[in-house]
């Protein structure tokens, strides 16, 4: 579904690139874990599967169609069947738990729609479940900004749930997170993943999560893919090949 | 001298040098204060003050505060979308950056007692070329503010909301606007009141208002209603600025 051709990412001004010459592909119904050292190139990557993040040589394919060669339109139509979540969330502050739910509709729906925020009742009652699928239990109102981090992430999942995306990707999205609750939003993301058979590509830097809940583990070391595997084969080799020098 | 580098000394010297230089340009002369008691004889006259023309310059006094919520408001409306195509990450493209930035830059440059007195050809007197001018000059002031926010504004939620495929204005919109927007509120109150005061000078050149009386009845040497004038004026001020911070303090 999703395809990685001799993908390389080089920033302006860096010396190396911060991905290099990768080619992977990704198939319905897995759950990915990308694994790798602070610059690895894990962030990069993830972008660049909905084209946040444009490549400097290679091509990413949804489908078999380059995200390069696509028409505005349907660039569009990958970012709303990718649903993505961040590291610090970022959620909209200053708007409600079900206003900010409401903003993963907007790149169905006109401008002037989202401008003078008319969603119908289907819509609104899609938040709400939204709401309900991540288990929040705040009153929709109520501010993103008095949130707990937790509660916050779980936010950004209905954030993505309600694009009714084929696609999620996480960067990083347990990193500001305690054990406790970043377990239970993996296991809210295994979950979800499974109901919807979706592909889901998560960076993560705790590799305990990685291997209890992906069924794929991909690691990264300097922009080069250095592992492509199951969990079981993640073993200490390879964990020390992919965090030391 | 751990804190400081030599680099500083010669700041703080140039610093210093601009100062001497600037007091001599200016006549800079404490000395001067010796007549202080000239000016106790010029405010003794002031009272009592006489308040039989309260009613008619409350009415003056609307009058200015109307002005300068006016041109601040349509200052803030027209500033908005210009700062956003005046900041760096949500300009549609380089050149419209920069032709916006010159524009509030032009904007800023001239004085609003300048665009009065060139709007008085075409407008008359009155307040609306008062208006008109303090709106002029809040559009480059409010524009160069509140780019520098939106410059300055997290880019996380710009990203969430490209992300989910929402049109770049929207997705910049939503994502910013909420994030500055109590400090657009600030710059805007602290403009109201910076417009009230312009106004008052808008009154020397026939912009009406509070401003226009404090000047007739200084020229007429009528000092007892100066005092009322001054008061009101004071009271403006203060009372702009209570609002203006419980406004905010209700939206933060």
């Amino acid at each position: 579904m999703i395809k990685f051709e001799n993908v390389s990412v080089l920033y302006p001004g860096a010396a190396e690139p911060a991905l290099k010459d990768l080619s992977i592909h990704f198939n319905q119904g897995e759950f990915v874990c990308v694994l790798g050292k602070s610059g690895a190139g894990k962030s990069t990557f993830i972008r660049c599967i909905n084209g946040l993040q444009p490549v400097s040589e290679g091509t990413v394919k949804w489908n078999d169609k380059s995200l390069a060669e696509m028409t505005p339109k349907e660039n569009l139509e990958v970012r709303r069947k990718t649903g993505m979540i961040f590291q610090h969330f970022n959620l909209i502050p200053r708007m409600s738990v079900v206003q900010n739910i409401l903003t993963g509709l907007f790149g169905y729906k006109k401008s002037y729609e989202n401008l003078l925020g008319l969603f119908d009742s289907n819509e609104r009652m899609s938040a709400l479940e939204a709401i309900d699928q991540v288990e929040l239990t705040v009153e929709p109102t109520r501010r993103v900004e008095n949130l707990s981090g937790g509660q916050k992430q779980r936010v950004a999942i209905a954030r993505a749930l309600i694009q009714n995306p084929k696609v999620f990707l996480g960067d990083e999205p347990v990193a500001s997170l305690d054990p406790g609750t970043a377990e239970r939003i993996f296991h809210l993301l295994k979950e979800t993943h499974i109901k919807r058979n979706l592909v889901s590509i998560i960076n993560v830097h705790d590799v305990g999560l990685a291997k209890k809940f992906a069924t794929r583990i991909i690691a990264l070391k300097k922009g080069k893919l250095i592992f492509d595997g199951s969990p079981e084969n993640f073993d200490e080799k390879v964990y020390a090949e992919t965090y030391n020098q | 001298m751990v804190w400081f580098k030599k680099r500083q000394f010669f700041v703080f010297l140039i610093i210093a040098v601009l100062a001497v230089y600037s007091m001599r340009l200016t006549e800079f002369d404490l000395s001067k204060f010796r007549d202080f008691e000239n000016m106790g004889d010029f405010l003794s006259k002031w009272f009592p003050m006489n308040t039989d023309s309260l009613p008619y310059l409350f009415t003056e006094s609307v009058l200015t505060i109307s002005i300068a919520f006016l041109g601040s408001l349509f200052g803030l409306i027209i500033a908005l979308p210009l700062s956003f195509q005046a900041a760096r990450n949500t300009s549609g493209h380089r050149l419209i950056f920069a032709a916006t930035r010159f524009y509030l830059s032009f904007l800023r440059s001239v004085p609003e007692f300048v665009f009065g007195l060139i709007l008085l050809t075409t407008l008359g007197l009155g307040p609306f070329p008062a208006v008109i001018a303090i709106v002029l000059h809040n559009i480059g002031v409010l524009g160069k503010l509140i780019s520098e926010l939106i410059e300055a504004a997290d880019k996380g939620p710009m990203e969430a909301m490209s992300a989910v495929g929402a049109k770049r204005w929207i997705g910049n919109l939503f994502a910013i606007l909420p994030q500055i927007w109590p400090n657009v509120l600030s710059q805007f109150f602290y403009r109201f009141e910076v417009a009230i005061r312009t106004s008052l000078i808008l009154g020397l050149i026939g912009g009406g208002g509070i401003g226009q009386q404090l000047f007739i009845h200084f020229k007429t040497f009528q000092y007892q209603l100066v005092s009322v004038d001054v008061l009101l004026i004071m009271i403006m001020v203060i009372l702009v600025d209570y609002i203006g911070g419980k406004i905010r303090e209700k939206v933060i």
